[in-house]
């Protein structure tokens, strides 16, 4: 027997798949593995944004920025105008324009990344359902 | 169950897709169908049954989790097959349990050439069992996981004048064992675990 002829002969052999008994217990066995493995990603995605989102939150509260909210809004009852009634470049000049530096990015990131947060969610949702 | 018969005639190509997509149905069809071949893999590279099925799920995960970057060279199953047989490799090697360099061969272990009758069957996982445990790894390696010499001796840290030479003595005695028969094959047979 040539040595090309043995050893295709010897893949073939190789390529050829038993049939094991406990075949359908082995997949079982995967898929369990698979389903555990998403779980625990899963608890450790919802552990990381609780995390990320109580610390965005305390550093929302450090900021000062409900402070800040209130005493615009205060500003605008005093001025007596009707908030529905500002243009909308006015609530934001009001709003980003006159507070401390630090606030408005704040605000700003806050904003970012609720919009980030928004779309890993929707894109997951999308995923999963 | 449409969509089950479905999957069951999908090519392993578009199960692959949905896998992509996070499908763990699909990856599911794909471990049904070459879970056996991994298994029978890892055995035949010298793994006991429980710890070829450990690392043969270990694989299937693996694969699960990189299955973004199969881009369709090669076969599926021949893709977990490599990452099973490196992922053996590396428990082999953690083992230590022989060094590819300093052991000779078992020659009394081995069937030699012409030693098996004309008429033996073709029975490849009685014939490696014939072969040192090194000469089994490698023959394996480059006939059943498809690897290159080279990459074989890559994948064992060993130099590739010693693969070559473990697999050509693993080939000289199965040449003694796999002979004739060929309807008489491993694949008839059914196994219990």
């Amino acid at each position: 027997m040539g040595d090309r002829n043995f050893e295709a002969r010897l893949e073939s052999a190789f390529a050829e798949t038993p049939v094991y008994g406990d075949a359908d217990i082995f997949v079982l066995r995967v898929n369990d593995a698979l389903e555990r493995n998403w779980l625990m990603r899963r608890i450790l995605i919802g552990a990381l944004g609780v995390t990320g989102g109580l610390i965005g939150g305390a550093q929302l509260l450090r900021s000062g920025l409900i402070d800040h909210l209130g005493a615009v809004g205060g500003a605008w009852r005093v001025a007596g105008n009707d908030l529905a009634g500002l243009p909308l470049s006015r609530i934001f000049s009001d709003l980003f324009g006159g507070g401390p530096s630090t606030a408005t990015e704040v605000l700003w990131m806050s904003g970012a990344m609720a919009i980030i947060a928004l779309g890993l969610f929707v894109t997951r949702a999308m995923r999963e359902f | 169950m449409a969509q089950l018969a479905g999957r069951a005639s999908a090519h392993d190509m578009d199960l692959v897709a949905l896998s992509v997509g996070g499908n763990r149905d699909a990856f599911g069809e794909l471990v049904r169908r070459h879970g056996s071949g991994v298994r029978a893999l890892l055995r035949r590279m010298g793994a006991d049954p429980a710890t070829a099925d450990d690392l043969a799920q270990d694989a299937f995960l693996a694969a699960f989790e990189q299955v973004a970057e199969f881009r369709g060279e090669g076969t599926f199953a021949g893709w977990v097959k490599r990452i099973a047989a490196r992922l053996y490799i590396r428990r082999w090697r953690r083992q230590a349990r022989m060094s590819l360099g300093a052991e000779a061969p078992d020659e009394d272990m081995g069937v030699g050439p012409g030693e098996a009758g004309a008429n033996a069957r073709i029975d490849l996982d009685e014939a490696l069992k014939g072969l040192s445990q090194v000469e089994r790894l490698c023959v394996s390696l480059c006939y059943g996981a498809g690897l290159s010499h080279a990459e074989a001796a890559a994948a064992l840290n060993a130099p590739l004048g010693t693969v070559k030479s473990h697999v050509k003595r693993g080939l000289d005695k199965l040449k003694g064992a796999l002979v004739a028969e060929p309807s008489l094959s491993s694949q008839e047979r059914v196994y219990n675990g």
